[in-house]
């Protein structure tokens, strides 16, 4: 397997990419035929069939959402690794999905769900709060030392973790009941109204990203090296971190926490690509949108009832993401 | 003129004083060593040069002043190796050494034509065949000629390096001195900081310095004396001339 995929990297890097696109795309297709209900035949084209509501209305806004969710999770991740200089950091681990939940949760405490455009702003706010947070703690101004970094992220991500629990104690309890079935990650009810929140802010934080994708990797060389090839290392990283917390946040505020997909769609997108940074980021991107349609077709056709898809990501991430450390381990000494 | 051309540059560390008023030139195509004991500010003084420190005094390459450039402008004309360098992920060499374009390319990724310059230079220092290796498997020597090979992917005036021979064995402290002797010979002017005194005859020109302030600076001839040295780094020596060159011994 491991050798098929060496054969695979010799490739050319755009043919590579143009293949995992296409995989994207024909697993977006098979998520939107394959379910409790078959639909399969041209009946969806009938508006008044039941293949056309289940179609359009249910699995097409809920395909559209997981895979922006992968997207944005596997960008982030990759363009927060790589920036950063640590490959065992994710916007879960500093403390950015944990801010964007404390900000929704929040929002829906103090106004309901009827404001539900005030939820994403909140999450996005306390989002970049959790990450302001987590780069002063690691003493942002020298160099990053990795260790303190994922400590600090830690220490946040307790934090607001802490507040979180701490306002689903507070409020009524049909509220806490909206903030727990979200906190667990929500994807069988999202409706186009949960699309049409997060789209825009996530395709912002994609396409600033992909603005950045060079710079990223001559990020990674280090603070004074990237100085010294013309970068103005402060400003860009945070313009970088800045994307990726609207990104994160954007489709955490609408889906809840769902782990394990930006730690792990960098790594898969490295293992596949071997590090080229020119496809990196837009690469993690298609492999990220894959690896959660997978999941949540696993959670959705697995069982008699629906599994909650963050369990879904956890149970397949984690084994893969050992059989990958053991993979490239060499490669990294 | 051109070259390099360095005016009463000071610079403190919150009170304390590193560099003082320091004052030299060098000129297009020459080699400078800065030399110096530990701590002396050698690397202070390269950081200033590369604007990764905020130094008084002035700095001019040609006819630009140095402080009145932005970060892309810089790169473009000067190209820095440092001492030491931490690798993160397991790039490819030849990506490595692409990123020296990264001030041609403002927000772009590089184009063929760019990674064609990039195996141009890594043939030219003789590590074509390394360009596809992941360049956390490199040896010591192999790592600082690949930094040196993106410095040159910058197509910079001047190349600072900051002890490029440092950690590196006979073989490849000679390897990487002919490489930067070839450099200098295609009109790049080279400032090396160095603490090997016997690698001194090599440059055209030196600077000693110590605690931040010049010692003895001129042309190599001139500066590589027993009272310079013994002054420098206050221990007694012993210099040996053979063929005109200059071999240093301390005295115990």
């Amino acid at each position: 397997m491991i050798d098929c995929i060496r054969a695979w990297r010799n490739q050319d890097s755009l043919f590579l990419l143009f293949v995992t696109i296409l995989i994207s795309v024909l697993l977006f297709i098979t998520y939107l035929c394959i379910g409790k209900y078959y639909v399969l035949n041209l009946s969806v084209f009938d508006k008044n069939s039941i293949e056309h509501t289940i179609l359009f209305n249910i699995r097409l806004p809920r395909a559209i959402e997981t895979t922006l969710f992968g997207a944005c999770m596997g960008i982030s991740g990759a363009a927060l690794q790589t920036t950063l200089r640590n490959p065992l950091v994710s916007p879960y681990i500093l403390g950015i999905s944990s801010g964007a939940a404390f900000g929704a949760a929040l929002s829906i405490a103090l106004f309901g769900t009827g404001f539900f455009f005030l939820t994403q702003p909140s999450a996005i706010l306390f989002a970049l709060i959790a990450i302001t947070l987590t780069l002063s703690l690691s003493g942002f101004r020298g160099e990053f030392s990795q260790v303190s970094l994922v400590l600090a992220g830690m220490i946040v991500s307790a934090l607001f973790s802490g507040l979180l629990s701490l306002i689903q104690i507070l409020v009524e309890p049909e509220k806490t009941q909206t903030i727990v079935a979200w906190i667990i990650g929500r994807l069988h009810t999202i409706t186009w109204r949960d699309v049409h929140t997060s789209f825009p802010l996530a395709i912002l934080g994609i396409i600033g990203l992909l603005i950045f994708r060079w710079r990223v990797f001559v990020l990674s060389m280090g603070d004074e090296e990237a100085k010294s090839l013309g970068i103005d290392v402060e400003k860009e990283r945070m313009l970088i971190i800045l994307f990726a917390s609207i990104a994160t946040a954007s489709v955490v505020s609408v889906t809840g926490i769902i782990g394990w997909v930006c730690l792990i769609s960098p790594h898969i997108t490295r293992f596949i690509f071997g590090s080229d940074p020119k496809i990196l980021l837009p690469a993690s991107i298609s492999v990220g949108a894959s690896f959660m349609l997978v999941a949540d077709l696993i959670s959705r056709t697995i069982w008699t009832f629906e599994i909650p898809v963050g369990i879904i990501t956890t149970l397949v991430g984690a084994p893969l993401f050992l059989y990958l450390m053991r993979g490239v381990m060499h490669e990294w000494r | 003129m051109s070259g390099v051309r360095v005016y009463e540059l000071s610079f403190s560390y919150s009170k304390q004083e590193i560099l003082k008023k320091l004052s030299f030139e060098v000129g297009k195509g020459e080699v400078l060593i800065v030399l110096g004991p530990n701590g002396s500010g050698k690397t202070t003084l390269l950081k200033c040069l590369n604007m990764l420190l905020k130094p008084e005094g002035s700095i001019f390459i040609d006819t630009f002043d140095v402080s009145k450039l932005n970060g892309g402008e810089l790169a473009k004309l000067m190209g820095y190796v440092p001492q030491m360098h931490s690798p993160a992920f397991p790039y490819k060499v030849v990506d490595v050494v692409v990123s020296g374009r990264t001030p041609h390319l403002d927000f772009s990724v590089p184009s063929e034509d760019d990674y064609k310059f990039a195996y141009k230079i890594l043939e030219k220092l003789g590590l074509k065949n390394l360009a596809e290796r992941p360049y956390t498997q490199l040896s010591g020597g192999e790592l600082r000629l690949v930094l040196i090979a993106r410095a040159l992917v910058q197509q910079p005036k001047v190349l600072l390096l900051d002890e490029p021979t440092s950690h590196l064995d006979l073989k490849n402290k000679v390897l990487v001195l002919k490489v930067l002797r070839e450099i200098a010979n295609e009109g790049i002017t080279v400032i090396m900081s160095e603490h090997d005194p016997n690698l001194a005859i090599f440059a055209d020109k030196l600077l000693l310095i110590n605690s931040g302030k010049i010692v003895a600076f001129g042309k190599t001839q001139n500066v590589l004396t027993k009272e310079n040295i013994a002054k420098l780094y206050e221990v007694n020596v012993e210099i040996f001339e053979r063929n005109g060159k200059c071999y240093i011994f301390p005295i115990f």
